[in-house]
């Protein structure tokens, strides 16, 4: 009998052992999140901050308010990138949202159920394509579209990269605000109709307002799309070496393109640099990430309408 | 007055009406527009010899020798000694058919291992003599008056995606290896062990800001921590160990769904008959959530097929199948950084749509399995969703 209970007693101790154990091994897992953020921002920080400080640091000031990049004389000018990404970003966000979310009302509340059943796919197959194929689209297709109307006679512009930005950021605004606008509770709606509403008015005035959190989290997420977007964007911006853009068919260069341009072959400060313009796009990626958790926190305050 | 207001109306929500139309056709024409071009530009360049040849030329000198006594049955271009028959190409001789004891099939390379000449291989120098020197029937008789051992130069042509299909594979499984445990345990904690408070903060917030960095963040980081200060040098291990931290968001929340979606009572149930906390999470949880679990999986390969930002600066742009884990044998493009690279350097806009289709294609594919999958789960579950 004694012998019994010290034997359950060992297993006991060693089934304890073993869930602690795990449950170690399950916490690790979930901190690895935390501490590769920690690493991406000290890892990137430190390299884009060192050209700045030191004996012959190169003036903060200089480098973002510069309208110049020209790494062989010793120029690091971003001022004319970060232009060139908020005006695509912002551009995009103007004709992505509007498209964006009248398909996504179609979608959710007039297209008959066969309909549905075709379109979605195809948007989450347009999720799904790999950017490279929107840059080799924007190349073939769109650049030399706009080619024939510039006025400069150059279609890698400021234009091209809105066009397919705008696409790109379609399908995360469609598939985020369809979801929201199923999740607005059926009394709304009946509510509407009974007081005499018909179905459009219903829809804008009823339906898109009670989503429009999840709406304008799909908008901060589009930004946040646009304003990343490196590999589509680098083949249709035309790259220049300065200058701000002074209209859409003008040459811009996003600051994610001046990374991916150049990091291949850069060393040195060159190098640094570059990580100094990922710490720029990175300052602007935190901003829209907070922006986002706010959202997302208030979401959750506010109760079922997503 | 009120006849007036309703036609007010109904014109309004005509306007509105055709807006939502508008919209909704621009969608589709775009994404018809998008896979049509791809499929217009790249279908034509894609052949079995796309599918199945490596990219670069590859040239070899071997030595074969040659058998004796074999007649010669008259046919053009057949050489009885090799037991082969060849045909002009632009500047060589292309093997057209291999006898079946033939000797070039114990073709020797100069490090003496066995190399065995194919159909399309291009003998460009025999001997010590160029092809592109001779007339084709030079060049065949000069095969054909050959004797004991010959040496040639053979050139196999490339032009095919195999090295890229192999190492995006290779880097699927091994992100996939990475980032896989360590996204379903993170799930696991967060779903069955977490309690609200200041360490589950920091974990949804680490992961909601890495779901929202940008892949060339990414790039830069993994080549300056792996490539850099690791000193793995552009290699697959590199490539993969950044890709895994780009998808653990995807795999924590999907995973997290799916463990959201078994009921409490199963929990209980098993509790109740005196299962560990572990013990419930491998026999109930885990298997309940497999279908879950194989979308995040699914999800996860989509994105690092078409995933390219993070991959140039970690895993470089070399079409060669990856020999090893790390250094310099271990760099290998994806189809997607190839293609990238197709555009860029070369500016070869048809060849980068050949491969476009083909990723055209796996993503197809990789949305028609997770589609099935969830599919069979609800309908095992009985879920109304």
């Amino acid at each position: 009998m004694m012998k019994n209970v010290s034997n359950e007693n060992k297993t006991g101790k060693a089934i304890e052992y073993r869930e602690a154990l795990f449950k170690i091994i399950f916490l690790l897992s979930a901190l690895v999140s935390v501490l590769s953020v920690i690493a991406i921002i000290v890892f990137v920080f430190a390299k884009g901050l060192k050209p700045f400080f030191g004996n012959d640091a190169y003036s903060f000031l200089d480098f973002i308010t510069g309208l110049k990049w020209d790494p062989n004389n010793n120029v690091f000018g971003v001022f004319y990138m970060i232009v060139g990404s908020l005006l695509a970003t912002l551009g995009a966000i103007v004709l992505g949202v509007p498209i964006g979310l009248l398909t996504a009302v179609f979608i959710a509340e007039i297209a008959p159920k066969r309909i549905v059943a075709i379109l979605k796919p195809g948007i989450e197959l347009l999720a799904g394509i790999p950017s490279v194929i929107y840059g080799a689209f924007g190349l073939g297709v769109i650049v030399p579209l706009i080619n024939k109307i510039s006025p400069t006679g150059q279609g890698q512009s400021l234009l091209a990269v809105i066009c397919v930005l705008t696409i790109m950021v379609l399908p995360t605004i469609i598939s985020l605000s369809e979801s929201s606008l199923r999740a607005v509770p059926k009394s709304y709606k009946e509510a509407s109709y009974g007081l005499g509403a018909s179905k459009i008015q219903t829809i804008f005035k009823a339906i898109v307002p009670a989503a429009r959190s999840g709406i304008l989290t799909a908008t901060v997420l589009g930004i946040g799309r646009a304003i990343g977007e490196t590999m589509a964007v680098m083949m249709i911006a035309g790259n220049n070496i300065g200058g701000l853009p002074t209209s859409i068919f003008s040459k811009i260069r996003p600051l994610t393109t001046n990374i991916a341009m150049e990091m291949g072959y850069a060393s040195g400060r060159h190098q640094d640099m570059l990580f100094a313009t990922g710490v720029i796009l990175f300052t602007f990626i935190m901003a829209i990430n907070f922006t986002l958790i706010r959202i997302t926190k208030k979401l959750g305050n506010e109760g079922p309408l997503r | 007055m009120n006849n007036k207001n309703y036609k007010n109306r109904k014109m309004q929500d005509g306007i509105l009406r055709g807006f939502i139309y508008l919209a909704a056709a621009v969608t589709v024409s775009i994404l018809l527009i998008i896979v049509g071009f791809i499929v217009y530009k790249g279908a034509p360049g894609i052949n079995i010899d796309f599918l199945t040849r490596s990219w670069d030329d590859k040239t070899t000198f071997v030595n074969v020798a040659l058998q004796a006594g074999k007649a010669d049955t008259g046919k053009e271009g057949y050489i009885p000694s090799l037991g082969i028959t060849v045909k002009e190409g632009e500047k060589n001789l292309v093997i057209v058919n291999i006898d079946k004891s033939s000797p070039v099939k114990d073709a020797l390379n100069l490090k003496n291992s066995l190399y065995r000449l194919k159909k399309t291989d291009e003998i460009t120098k025999i001997g010590s003599d160029n092809t592109e020197d001779l007339s084709f029937a030079d060049a065949v008789q000069l095969l054909k008056e050959s004797e004991g051992t010959l040496r040639l130069k053979v050139v196999r042509p490339g032009g095919g995606i195999i090295p890229m299909l192999v190492s995006t594979i290779y880097i699927i499984l091994l992100s996939l290896v990475i980032s896989g445990p360590i996204g379903i345990g993170a799930a696991i904690y967060l779903n069955e062990y977490a309690k609200p408070g200041r360490i589950l903060n920091s974990i949804r917030f680490a992961i909601q800001n890495l779901a929202g960095i940008p892949s060339i963040i990414y790039g830069l980081f993994g080549m300056l921590l792996f490539v850099q200060v690791l000193k793995m040098q552009y290699s697959i291990l590199a490539g993969s160990l950044t890709l895994s931290i780009l998808l653990l968001p995807t795999i924590i929340s999907t995973t997290e769904e799916a463990l959201k979606e078994i009921p409490r009572t199963y929990r209980e149930g098993s509790y109740g008959l005196g299962a560990t906390k572990l013990q419930t999470i491998a026999r109930i949880i885990l298997p309940g959530a497999l279908p879950g679990i194989l979308v995040a999986v699914i999800l996860s390969i989509g994105r690092i097929v078409g995933e390219s930002a993070a991959l140039i600066f970690t895993a470089g742009t070399i079409a060669q199948i990856p020999e090893g884990l790390v250094g310099g044998k271990a760099s290998a493009a994806t189809l997607t950084t190839k293609m990238y690279w197709l555009i860029k350097e070369s500016g070869d806009l048809s060849a980068a749509s050949s491969i476009a289709v083909i990723l055209l294609i796996l993503i197809v594919l990789l949305n028609v399995a997770s589609k099935m999958i969830t599919k069979v789960f609800l309908k095992k579950t009985g879920s109304s969703r």
